[in-house]
């Protein structure tokens, strides 16, 4: 009998790398660009900006000049110079709470999934199905006005705790697909356990399906903040622009003529996430080869 | 004039990413009115690709970048969508490879027909009706199913539907694209019986496309062999098993035998096609050619007559007088040069009678379903006894729904059988196999591995070979650091994947399917059991390379004496590997003993069925 013919490996077909993909998405390009520039106004914002986000020793409620850009409020201070300032807190809440809202889905949605028709899998799917149904608007806002101190931190974590069922089912959803694979049985006949399986062999070939929630988590908690500031529930320690239009909402600045103060943060929001929402087209190409070709 | 002429058809794929690769390049050939032409290769070979060229249903990336598509005197290769309206159904259909995708989940089978035949045909209501019993007659299936929904049917009976269906409207040429991969070798059989019967009695062309060797060479008048997106070869079929042409049909041929024969030598072809986005100069085919001389490595073959056929291959050219350079290559040889499998029933019988392994005794299962009030009962196995022995190789043959892989999950510890008993005779004490859970499942495992069916879904893409068979040995033998590389690397080894080191950082979409089999092998071998389940481990692969995994199989009976329950149902391939064949019907055991006997000399009909459906093109070239 012959042997086994040994052999080596041949030309390796080298996978597309992640970020040419995402790359190649001109949206997404479009979507990364901005970001990245509003990342560099939030990290470079004393620079940035000629004043600071809390002097008030100017002239209350002038409107734009060469000094004044964008105008000052009725506490004399420099509304530019807020709106700079201001997009360190939606980028931060974005980056923390979508983080937080991702980690809290995966672990419910993935354990869930993997124990699909066990008991487990029903009390989870139960919490979620709760956390579906509340009303989450009039929660948050409970929740932020009942507490003492409303830092970034607890805003952050009413987001999170806000947000994360959709996403839990929808991995729910997902890892049911995978955990059927042959490969998920071969580490079990490995002796690996649930949870090793569950992250280590599932979770790597979903990245793109949790970046893309990732980006949708982050971009709602930037949503969700810029809305609660504007309620007047933002963080009461630092500037955002939903704390910039809440101000000019209470000083009544569109019946003043004062339009580029509402105006101008709105508009700021409104491209960010808007890129956020082109970055998704862009992590779409990872899971679906198909969308590559249009 | 043929009915089908394509010449010097491209086909590039051009996706935005990567470079553009020419699947298929400058194909020429023709097919006449009622003529059955097999187009035959392993996957990547481009085959698909010419079907769906000659359908007109290539998508983006891939189109057609050169040369013509003649149907009946008109060229369709370059017609508007709109255009080609009036051909498709009509004078070209098709039956797809997926049988389960191609019907309409949410309609039912009837309204499927009647929409095609209304479109097409000036026939309404009552007629349509009738055509359509008449469409079913045909395929063999009662019209009572008409009225049935898709899922409300076995994949067989889909795929005779799809079938009937294609052949609606009588066209003059259908394609017909692997139609019966993934379906029973039984039904596989009936089906193209089916096919074979309809085809001479309506006269319509077919191209039929298959990895599967021995269903083409025994449907087909002719049959055209590809390799790397060129046309290897083209005979008349009869002559093609007389006489091949290319080293690469005589590979192919070379993994078929007669499981009957005193001694049974399948041959394969060592290696991997070509990556077409870098052709190499030359023959596509040297690299893995035994017979291959100085000029193949730089020189492509252009296509020459030679014999009473079409071959690309210089060796045979010279051979056969086409080629007037005078350099010596020898007499035409007819089989394939290069590394084969031997079984030999004296090898069969001499296998020593190790001790009891698993003693399956009277085990029976029964799956209790509720339907509404009532609990219907299912019985999966009953009454199955047999013995596994160590260091020796069981089949467990039966067609699909026969109890095979219920068995497996009683004897892996998955489920527990309803009554009876299943003993495995471990190295420490006997043991009674259950439903277990946790530690002991855990343990049990240590002795009890599993191969997987599909090579492709059983390794975790996103790991490298090092991190998958690491798993397995840091959990059963706490092995870590420059040990656990060590003896990742000596696994690698021991499935001829040397040296070793290049692989352990190597992702499975670099391997070719023999080579992710052999990964999947090293990774049971990881915890050093005392049986290996196999599940169907070489049904997914190239016929090509099929041999190389049943030798490694072989080896490891050998040298490690670890017991191999192989479940499949071509026998085959139970002959090649098994000492002992236990026949399955119905969750019953119609019939044991050792491989030979049961094959030589079948007591039961579902046997005799299992052998029938073995493509035997040699059987039909001698009679």
């Amino acid at each position: 009998m012959s042997t086994v013919a040994t052999e080596t490996v041949t030309a390796p077909a080298v996978a597309d790398r992640w970020y040419r993909v995402v790359w190649s998405s001109k949206k997404a390009r479009v979507g990364i660009v901005v970001v990245a520039i509003y990342t560099l106004v939030a990290l470079l914002a004393p620079v940035i900006a000629p004043y600071g986000p809390t002097d008030g020793s100017f002239t209350p409620l002038t409107g734009p000049s060469a000094q004044h850009l964008l105008g000052t409020n009725v506490a004399g201070v420099d509304v530019f110079s807020q709106v700079i300032y201001g997009s360190r807190v939606s980028l931060i809440v974005g980056l923390l709470g979508g983080l937080l809202a991702t980690a809290i889905a995966l672990v419910i949605g993935m354990v869930s999934g993997y124990a699909e028709g066990t008991f487990v899998d029903d009390v989870l799917t139960f919490l979620t199905n709760t956390a579906l149904v509340i009303p989450v608007l009039p929660l948050i806002i409970t929740l932020v006005a009942y507490s003492d101190t409303r830092g970034i931190p607890l805003i952050v974590g009413v987001i999170a705790f806000t947000s994360w069922a959709g996403a839990a089912r929808s991995k729910r959803a997902q890892i049911i697909t995978l955990r059927n694979r042959d490969f998920v049985t071969a580490a079990k006949f490995s002796g690996d356990g649930t949870f090793r399986i569950i992250f280590s062999e599932i979770l790597p070939n979903m990245t793109s399906l949790v970046a893309a929630a990732f980006v949708g988590a982050a971009t709602g908690a930037i949503g969700a903040e810029a809305g609660l500031a504007v309620l007047g529930l933002g963080s009461s320690d630092s500037v955002s622009w939903g704390t910039i239009l809440y101000q000019a909402d209470a000083a009544g600045a569109i019946s003043q003529g004062l339009f580029v103060w509402v105006f101008v943060p709105g508009l700021v929001l409104a491209i960010l996430i808007t890129s956020m929402a082109f970055i998704i087209f862009g992590i779409d190409l990872l899971s679906n080869p198909h969308l590559r070709e249009d | 004039m043929a009915l089908l002429d394509v010449r010097d058809l491209s086909i590039r794929y051009e996706p935005k990413q990567r470079p553009a690769v020419d699947a298929v390049d400058q194909l020429s050939f023709s097919i006449d009115e009622g003529e059955f032409v097999g187009l035959i290769g392993e996957s990547g070979s481009g085959k698909t690709t010419v079907g769906m060229a000659v359908l007109r249903l290539l998508q983006r990336p891939g189109r057609i970048s050169g040369g013509s598509i003649t149907f009946d005197g008109t060229d369709i290769a370059h017609l508007s969508q709109d255009e080609l309206r009036k051909y498709r159904w009509r004078e070209i259909s098709t039956v797809f490879q997926s049988s389960m995708n191609a019907l309409n989940p949410v309609t039912r089978v009837e309204a499927q027909f009647a929409d095609v035949i209304q479109c097409h045909t000036q026939l309404r209501g009552g007629e349509v009706t009738e055509r359509i019993r008449t469409l079913f007659d045909m395929v063999l299936i009662d019209p009572k199913f008409m009225t049935a929904f898709p899922h409300e049917l076995s994949g067989g009976m889909r795929q005779r539907i799809n079938l009937a269906l294609a052949l609606a409207i009588g066209p003059r040429f259908v394609v017909l694209d692997e139609p019966t991969t993934g379906l029973d070798v039984v039904v596989q059989h009936s089906i193209l019986e089916n096919v074979r019967r309809l085809q001479a009695e309506l006269g319509f062309a077919v191209l039929f496309i298959s990895h599967d060797l021995g269903t083409v060479l025994d449907l087909s008048d002719r049959t055209m062999v590809m390799y790397a997106g060129k046309l290897a070869e083209e005979q008349a079929t009869r002559q093609l098993l007389r006489d091949p042409l290319h080293p690469y049909t005589k590979g192919l041929l070379g993994s078929y035998g007669d499981p009957r024969a005193e001694t049974v030598r399948i041959t394969y072809v060592p290696g991997r096609p070509p990556d077409l986005a870098h052709r190499p100069d030359g023959c596509a085919f040297a690299a893995r050619c035994p017979e291959r001389i100085d000029r193949c490595a730089e020189i492509e073959p252009a296509r020459t007559e030679a014999g009473e056929g079409l071959v690309a291959c210089h060796v045979a050219a010279i051979q056969r007088g086409a080629d007037g350079s005078g350099i010596e290559v020898g007499p035409p040889i007819r089989t394939f040069a290069g590394p084969q499998f031997v079984k030999s029933a004296a090898a069969s019988a001499e296998a020593a009678r190790g001790l009891p392994l698993v003693t399956v005794d009277d085990v029976s299962k029964t799956y209790v379903r509720r339907q509404g009030l009532r609990a219907v009962r299912t019985e999966a196995v009953s009454g199955a006894n047999f013995v596994l022995h160590r260091g020796g190789v069981t089949a467990l043959v039966g067609q699909s729904g026969s109890g095979k892989s219920t068995l497996a999950r009683m004897i892996t510890g998955v489920d527990a059988p309803t009554a009876g008993r299943i003993t495995f005779h471990g190295s420490d004490g006997d043991q009674v196999v259950a439903r277990m859970r946790g530690r002991r499942l855990r343990s049990y495992r240590g002795s009890v591995q599993m191969v997987f069916q599909d090579p492709y879904s059983a390794l975790n893409p996103t790991k490298t070979l090092g991190a998958t068979l690491a798993r397995p040995l840091i959990n059963f033998q706490q092995l870590h650091g420059s040990k656990l590389r060590e003896r990742v690397i000596e696994l690698l080894e021991t499935v001829a994947l040397s040296p070793g080191e290049r692989f352990v950082n190597r992702y499975p979409h670099e391997l070719s399917g023999g080579q992710r089999q052999r990964v999947v092998i090293a990774r049971a071998l990881a915890v050093e059991p005392e049986l290996i389940v196999a599940d169907e481990p070489i049904s997914s692969l190239d016929v090509s390379i099929r041999a190389e995994v049943l030798e490694l199989f072989d080896k490891l009976v050998h040298e490690r004496n670890v017991g191999i329950l192989y479940i499949t149902h071509d026998l085959l391939s139970a002959r090649m590997l098994c000492d002992e064949v236990v026949v399955l019907n119905e969750g019953k055991v119609v019939e044991q003993g050792p491989a030979l006997d049961v094959i030589r000399s079948p007591q039961d009909d579902c046997t005799r069925l299992l052998l029938d459906a073995i493509p035997n093109p040699f059987a039909a070239a001698r009679s």
